[in-house]
């Protein structure tokens, strides 16, 4: 039992750490992990700006949500101001547009 | 003071200009002087504007610093607030938790058995009465007397294990050996009439088990040792001839029946120890219940959050388990470390959870959680449950749903074709053994398991699982239950399980929106040559009470689905069913269901539900509300040990009522249940 966790625990590390090398944004795409310090809907509710605090760098960046699945989530409170969020984003002239907006994975 | 001094001089000069000119007639003198008053004048102006601009000019120097400084104590107030923010209990720290009021009325009906339990305890009884064999040499060797019996037991056992061996190598073995001469001249003449000439299969295997293990110890006495029996031999058999040797002298078809005799003189139906149970109707019409829980997560540093749930769940008028516990189910014989909490106890406020996450490893949707784990209460109970989904958290309830202490690794790939998608391995401890000793060589029982969930969105939420319980017990540990207080005395093998399933929301059908769910669920023992000398010889999933079975590996699988549909008026309609095979078992114990976890019902569950939210304004958090909860659960058992890994299973139409039972067989249940809960 004890070698089958073990070979296990070591497999997922170093398919991790393979994983943790590679790098996947591609070059017009930024990524960032930070917390939702402010959430607007649109008045139309189609689309949202999110306001992130870059765990990084502290700096506020703004970025807009459009698709449908974290607009529900919004409007649920699923996701709310506070949350911490992992987000991918296009920088498309002076707006950033979500391609990815999801809570930190953890349990 | 200038201007005062200007406003004379200007009202003296319009005075002054005011008379008639032809009243001082045309003088040089006076023009000049006019003249030079008129500089003045013009003098005194500019130096009042002058005064004035001067004025003006430190109002707006005075203005401006003072507006400077203004700025500089709103932006030291907004540090100051952003820091106490910053460090505020909101910013760290969530409070939320749970209040739930149940009222359940439980209905129902068992089939004939005999209580394996009571006719143990007929047994020995018989064997310590005053005709019994304790404390006598037959067979030549002295049997411990009723005191010595009793100081072999253990503060709230049944038996010890010192007084299982002696039952089985002693007072059985003297007790058979002691039937004997008022059995064989009937054999031997042919007149012997057994009680039954058909056995039933059980009474065939507990006849293949006496042989195995009492037998030997019987066959080992000399006749000269057993009363009355070297008279039955003819003359001149030497005293110190073993019964082994005695019985030689018989004729096979002889022999067999003088063990069928053997063996019904303790077991069979006439031998007044078999403690019959005749079918009966098991009621509870009002069980009240109070459940609450308090959870908390702490923000502890940058990505490393603590979370903690913390439950009481008792019955009303009760300070025991002893009010939803009985000899019906082995998930609700006793409340252990894996469910407590999820069975109504005492009114302690229980640890249910409390585990820390490392979550952003190497700046990577990767995390690391350890501690009691959030392995109950997963996915799609949710939904009857009337919970938010469980997130990368939980266990897929068909397979899992144990309070786990353990570990989890787990990793959430960024794959636009797979949004949500995450993989975990999780670790779980369900028993730690101690200290290993010569006296104690019990393994600890372990969980592995990998999940992998490939979507996770509203529409379509897919999962994985396979996990392995690896040196599964035979009971745990708890404390006054039916068997006594009981513990892990030996490892039954490993099982395997696999689950496949999927969950989805379909928003805007009709009125409202449609939740549905189906799951698939596989067992598959391994057991090892062990088995449960507290359970009667019956090891995993194999053999019957005193009936042992050769370690056979058994394939179980059930399914799970279920519908909720819910309206704009809050109100939400559900129904779930399951089924498990005959050799289904899961690991589920903690499962929020009063009679047992339905997920590991052999047979069939069918559960409608309704849950009617009140439509009021959240206020604790953004996801608080209340709401009512009727429901109702029908159980229809078709085999025996539903959430019992102990022993085979057996169909409940084929149950004999001489069949000994560690617990009373029921063929269907009834719980029609309702709730007032509140999420805050």
């Amino acid at each position: 039992m004890n070698k089958i966790v073990s070979v296990v625990i070591l497999v997922v590390m170093m398919l991790v750490s393979t994983l943790a090398s590679v790098q996947t944004a591609r070059a017009e795409e930024a990524k960032m992990v930070g917390s939702i310090s402010k959430i607007e809907m649109a008045a139309d509710g189609k689309s949202a700006t999110a306001i992130l605090k870059d765990n990084k760098t502290g700096e506020s960046v703004t970025i807009i949500v459009s698709d449908e699945l974290t607009l529900d989530k919004f409007n649920d409170k699923r996701i709310v101001e506070g949350d911490e969020i992992r987000t991918k984003y296009e920088k498309s002239g002076d707006k950033n547009i979500s391609k990815m907006f999801k809570k930190t994975a953890g349990c | 003071m200038r201007k005062s001094v200007l406003k004379i001089l200007i009202t003296a000069l319009i005075s002054g200009m005011s008379i008639p000119a032809v009243g001082f007639a045309a003088d040089d003198a006076l023009m000049q002087k006019i003249e030079q008053l008129s500089r003045e004048l013009e003098q005194l102006r500019n130096q009042v504007k002058a005064n004035e601009e001067k004025a003006n000019k430190a109002a707006e120097m005075q203005k401006s610093q003072g507006t400077k400084s203004d700025a500089k104590e709103i932006g030291d107030l907004k540090n100051k607030v952003a820091k106490i923010e910053e460090k505020s209990l909101s910013k760290w720290l969530t409070i939320g938790g749970d209040y739930r009021f149940r009222v359940d009325s439980l209905h129902g009906s068992t089939v004939p058995y005999t209580s394996a339990i009571d006719t143990m305890k007929n047994l020995v009884g018989g064997f310590t009465g005053p005709a019994g064999v304790s404390g006598t040499n037959i067979g030549g060797s002295g049997s411990p007397t009723v005191s010595q019996f009793i100081m072999q037991g253990q503060a709230g056992k049944l038996f010890s294990p010192d007084q299982f061996n002696t039952i089985m190598t002693q007072y059985m073995p003297q007790a058979m050996a002691a039937m004997m001469p008022s059995i064989i001249p009937n054999v031997m003449n042919g007149t012997y009439t057994l009680q039954n000439t058909a056995l039933t299969q059980q009474q065939s295997a507990i006849l293949e088990t006496m042989k195995a293990k009492v037998l030997p110890s019987v066959y080992r006495m000399q006749i000269g040792n057993v009363p009355g029996l070297l008279a039955l031999m003819p003359p001149g058999t030497p005293a110190t001839t073993t019964i082994q040797q005695a019985m030689g002298g018989f004729s096979p078809a002889q022999q067999a029946t003088m063990m069928q005799a053997l063996m019904q003189n303790f077991l069979g139906q006439n031998s007044g120890n078999l403690a019959m149970i005749p079918a009966y109707k098991p009621k509870n019409e009002t069980l009240y219940t109070n459940k609450f829980g308090l959870d908390l997560t702490a923000k502890a540093t940058q990505d490393i959050t603590i979370h903690a749930k913390l439950d009481m769940y008792k019955a009303f008028g009760s300070q025991s388990d002893s009010t939803t516990v009985g000899n019906y189910f082995a998930d609700r014989v006793g409340v252990f470390d894996g469910t407590l909490s999820h069975i109504p106890s005492d009114s302690l406020l229980n640890v249910d959870r409390a585990f820390a996450t490392w979550s952003n490893i190497a700046d990577q949707p990767l995390w690391f959680s350890i501690g009691r784990r959030p392995s109950t209460n997963g996915a799609p109970s949710n939904l009857r449950l009337n919970n938010e989904r469980p997130g990368n958290g939980g266990t897929p309830a068909l397979l899992v749903d144990y309070a786990f202490d353990g570990m989890t690794l787990g990793y959430a790939p960024d794959i636009d074709m797979l949004p949500g998608a995450y993989a975990k391995v999780c670790y779980g401890r369900g028993f730690d053994s101690g200290l290993k000793t010569s006296a104690n060589s019990i393994k600890d029982t372990d969980m592995l398991g990998i999940a992998v969930i490939p979507v996770d969105t509203d529409p379509l939420r897919v999962w994985m699982q396979w996990n392995r319980g690896f040196n599964i017990f035979d009971f745990p540990a708890m404390n006054n239950t039916i068997f006594g207080n009981t513990a892990p005395a030996v490892n039954l093998g490993d099982i395997d399980w696999y689950g496949i399933g999927a969950m989805s929301t379909f928003k805007k059908v009709g009125p409202g929106n449609l939740n549905f769910f189906t799951d698939f669920g596989l067992s598959i023992t391994h057991p090892s040559n062990n088995v449960s000398q507290n359970a009667g010889f019956q090891g995993l999933m194999t053999g019957e009470f005193f009936a042992q079975e050769a370690p056979t590996s058994r394939t179980g699988w059930a399914v799970y689905a279920g519908v909720r549909y819910d309206l704009p008026s809050k109100t939400k309609l559900g129904f779930e069913f399951n089924h498990g095979s005959k050799d289904w078992i899961t690991f589920a114990p903690s499962a929020d269901d009063m009679w047992t976890s339905k997920v590991g019902t052999r047979g069939n569950v069918y559960e409608p539900y309704i849950i009617q939210e009140l439509n009021l304004k959240p206020i604790s958090s953004y996801l608080s509300k209340a709401f009512f909860k009727l429901g109702y659960q029908y159980y229809d058992f078709e085999y025996t040990g539903s959430n019992n890994w102990v022993g085979a299973p057996k169909k409940i139409s084929a149950i004999q009522p001489t069949d000994l039972m560690l617990l009373a067989p029921m063929k269907s249940a009834h719980d029609v249940y309702g709730t007032f809960e509140v999420k805050f």
